[in-house]
């Protein structure tokens, strides 16, 4: 008996030192490298690697992200028309595959039927909300195609000059600098306008990007350089038209949209002219040559929802190569040069009931979603909300390694001016420029680890 | 996008499940490795020589042929001139549809596909654009939407509705616009089969050399892994989209090549498109050699679904615009054989692949 109640307070006694031990946070080691996207993460490498549905998605939103697909997908044409009506009257492009390639990136040409840069385009001053205001007949996104009978907005041309860089050993890499000049406009253009080129991106990942907890993007924040790296960083915060409220920007190229909802919805409308709950008004509005060519909703609200959906719960391709040692010293070198003072290697999102997959997960997206001043070489002086001309929303550098597989010639930075990793590189200045220096200062065979790092994203 | 999340995370799994089962027994056709890695090469040679690169070049040629006959008919528009164009362009779609038996590479990286062959077409903007003024050169097509490009807005002008239009209807712009619509098709053909045959991309050579050169294929698996894909995703878009839109809802506008009626053909060539890839053409090698050299029983099964798969089409009669309000046992049964052909490819075909292929 008495060995029993000894025992038993034995028991008692670990039981009580267990409970009050707190559960310890994993070492580094513990994870496995190549789940980018935590438990949303796809095992693919092919061209289809961005286009897959998390897991562990019940039947019924599965169906809906399969409704969302097809939506992605489908070619929207001049109303009346049985199916997929809507389009236009002015437009950038037909489908949102058009331009999503793979549902990765687009190609930087303007006027064919397959590009996939536009231009935003706004003049001097914020708007009420704190926005740009809208150009006088063109509004804040210039489409560059129309529906038979009607001009478009305007037509860019594209050039590009080379721009040699030479490292400290002599190696020299060319750049391509881009100009753009509009021109055969519809109606006359404002004298004082400020155009943003803007490659469609990736659409992968959004769910997991808009799990992360505003305040984890706040604690980045470095406003006045305690850390002296050079970096800041901006949170920018943009008015949300369907809540109508300012909200910490998450998406587009300078984070001047806070919600999927809002992106997707607006590049419906601008993109396409496609209508709905959310911007009810065609992109052409106001626009004397389309007066009569107005409509108020063109998708059901059910079909954008699912839309909506189906970008939110697109998977993230895993990290190939992982245990290769050039990838791991490269991986090493990213943190040494600073790279990741921007480009956050790991970050944690917040708790989501409804999607498991996206709750609650270490992922690695390698952005810290702030906007940074990137330099006068990459500036396209149109301020955006609270970022600035020279200001751009750090670039998730997931998937960035299959780029060549999802789109051919893959293309980077906001305007595709960069045809490989190192030329993206070579254009970071502003807060970036510390780091530039430091990864030209690198031996060659440094930097080509670094970079093979890089394609292992 | 694909729904096949974790397909190659679920393959390793049957792979190590299939690894320890095959244990037990030995293979029931003994192949040394050195024959199937030489067989592997062989495979990817003879599929770029005999079946992409001879279908691409086939479809170079056809598109040439269309513009031809289009050309003829617009200089001398007779009933006999239309029939010859019609056929052309049968021709020409059935060469492409079989191209989508193996979608992947410069078809889809540099936007040819969108370019021939967008669907639904802009009835609105089309009638709009005849009844315009607006320059009809083939220079100009490349900057109109893709809606109005490529195959189906000819299929439009000289097929009318299921080919009830006559020659005589073909209006003077309606006979500039097809022109010219052909001459961009046998630009963009002419371009997909050049980025297979030659500089810059020459991607045959980055097919035949994956895992010993090629910038785009670092391993075989990689290009292996890639093509069945392909004949994955060609399964499940027949039968899960192309077939089962228009059934599921009974909506005959959701029915591609509706102005032909060529509809049910298209997707028998898709699914004859994926035969070529697995069978190999013209005596050469294909996936099926390497299956049936280690897992016969596994080949049978493949070659009897494909086959299984292209005869249940013949089951559907007329067009398939009528037949999913009128057969729809037919079709289910068609789309069922396909879908059975998909869970094979990816459940069997994709892990004995990863299992297998070797650099």
């Amino acid at each position: 008996m008495k060995k029993i109640v000894i025992l038993l307070t034995m028991s008692v006694f670990i039981l009580v030192f267990t409970m009050c031990n707190k559960a310890g946070i994993f070492d580094e080691s513990g994870y496995d490298d190549r789940l980018t996207g935590g438990a949303a993460t796809v095992f693919d490498e092919t061209s289809h690697a961005f286009t897959h549905v998390i897991d562990g998605l019940t039947e019924r939103d599965g169906h809906v992200h399969e409704l969302g697909d097809k939506t992605f997908e489908q070619t929207f044409v001049a109303n009346p028309a049985p199916i997929n009506g809507g389009l236009g009257p002015v437009f950038n492009n037909v489908s949102c595959i058009s331009c999503h390639h793979n549902d990765g990136k687009g190609t930087p040409t303007a006027g064919f039927s397959t590009s996939s840069l536009l231009f935003r385009i706004s003049i001097e001053g914020k708007d009420a909300h704190g926005g740009g205001i809208a150009a006088p007949g063109f509004g804040l996104q210039l489409q560059d195609q129309a529906l038979v009978g009607s001009k478009p907005e305007v037509q860019v041309n594209i050039n590009y000059t080379n721009v040699p860089v030479t490292y400290p050993d002599g190696t020299v890499v060319n750049l391509r600098q881009p100009s753009y000049t509009l021109y055969n406009p519809y109606t006359f253009l404002p004298t004082n306008y400020m155009i943003s080129p803007r490659l469609a991106p990736p659409v992968f990942g959004g769910g997991l990007l808009e799990n992360i907890p505003e305040e984890t993007l706040r604690s980045y924040v470095d406003a006045n350089d305690v850390n002296k790296d050079g970096i800041t960083g901006k949170a920018n915060y943009v008015y949300n038209p369907y809540t109508h409220k300012q909200e910490i920007g998450r998406f587009g190229l300078k984070a001047n949209t806070s919600t999927l909802q809002v992106q997707v919805a607006a590049a419906f409308q601008q993109d396409m002219g496609i209508t709905s709950y959310i911007f009810p008004q065609e992109a052409s509005f106001g626009q004397q040559q389309t007066a009569n060519q107005q409509s108020n909703k063109d998708i059901p609200d059910s079909s954008l929802d699912a839309t909506i959906f189906y970008v939110r719960t697109l998977a993230v391709p895993a990290r190939r190569n992982t245990t290769d040692l050039d990838v791991k010293a490269g991986q090493k070198l990213f943190t040494t040069v600073n790279c990741s003072g921007c480009h956050k290697p790991t970050v944690q999102t917040g708790i989501n009931l409804n999607l498991p997959a996206l709750s609650n997960q270490r992922i690695h997206p390698y952005t810290d979603l702030l906007v940074h001043d990137m330099g006068s070489g990459l500036a396209d002086g149109r301020p955006d909300y609270l970022a600035t001309g020279n200001e751009w929303r750090t670039m998730p550098l997931w998937g960035i390694g299959l780029f060549s597989k999802t789109n051919g010639t893959p293309y980077y930075l906001h305007d595709g001016r960069a045809t490989t990793i190192e030329q993206a590189i070579l254009w970071h200045g502003g807060e970036a420029e510390k780091s530039k220096q430091a990864f030209m200062n690198l031996s060659k065979a440094d930097r080509n680890k670094l970079l093979k790092f890089m394609q292992s994203l | 996008m694909r729904n096949k999340m974790n397909l190659i995370g679920a393959c390793l799994f049957a792979v190590i499940l299939f690894t320890t089962t095959a244990c037990n027994k030995a293979p029931e056709t003994a192949t040394t490795s050195t024959d199937f890695v030489t067989l592997e090469k062989q495979v990817l040679t003879d599929f770029t020589n005999n079946v992409a690169m001879s279908n691409y070049l086939k479809l170079s040629v056809s598109a040439t042929n269309l513009n031809m006959a289009l050309q003829n008919l617009n200089n001398n528009t007779t009933d006999s001139n239309l029939i010859v164009a019609r056929t052309a362009w049968q021709t020409l779609r059935e060469t492409w549809e079989q191209s989508e038996g193996f979608l992947f590479g410069p078809v889809e990286d540099n936007d040819y596909d969108p370019n021939m062959d967008t669907w639904p077409t802009d009835y609105v903007q089309l009638d709009s654009l005849i009844g315009s003024n607006n320059s009809l050169l083939a220079s100009d097509i490349q900057h109109i939407t893709l809606s109005l490009r490529g195959f189906h807005p000819i299929e439009y002008i000289i097929f009318g509705n299921h080919g009830n239009k006559k020659a005589s209807d073909i209006t003077t712009r309606e006979k500039q616009y097809m022109v010219s619509l052909s001459e961009d098709i046998t630009n963009t053909c002419n371009a997909l089969y050049l980025s297979w045959s030659s500089a810059p991309i020459n991607f045959a050579q980055e097919v035949i050399n994956a895992g010993n050169g090629s910038a785009k294929y670092s391993t075989k698996l990689e290009v292996y892994t890639a093509l069945v894909n392909a004949l994955i995703d060609i399964a499940g878009e027949v039968a899960e989209s192309k077939m089962l839109e228009p059934y599921e809802t009974k909506n005959p506008q959701l029915v591609e090549s509706p102005y032909s009626g060529n509809s049910l053909t298209d997707f028998r060539n898709n699914i004859v498109g994926l035969q070529n890839v697995y069978l190999g053409v013209n005596g050469g090698k294909g996936l099926k050699d390497l299956v049936a050299s280690k897992n016969k029983a596994l080949d049978n099964k493949i070659q009897n679904q494909i086959i299984a798969s292209i005869n249940s089409f013949s089951n559907i009669t007329g067009y398939y615009e009528d037949a999913i309000l009128t057969q729809r046992i037919q079709i289910q049964q068609t789309m069922q054989a396909l879908t059975t052909l998909k869970a094979t490819l990816e459940g069997d075909l994709l892990p004995f692949i990863v299992q297998n292929v070797k650099d």
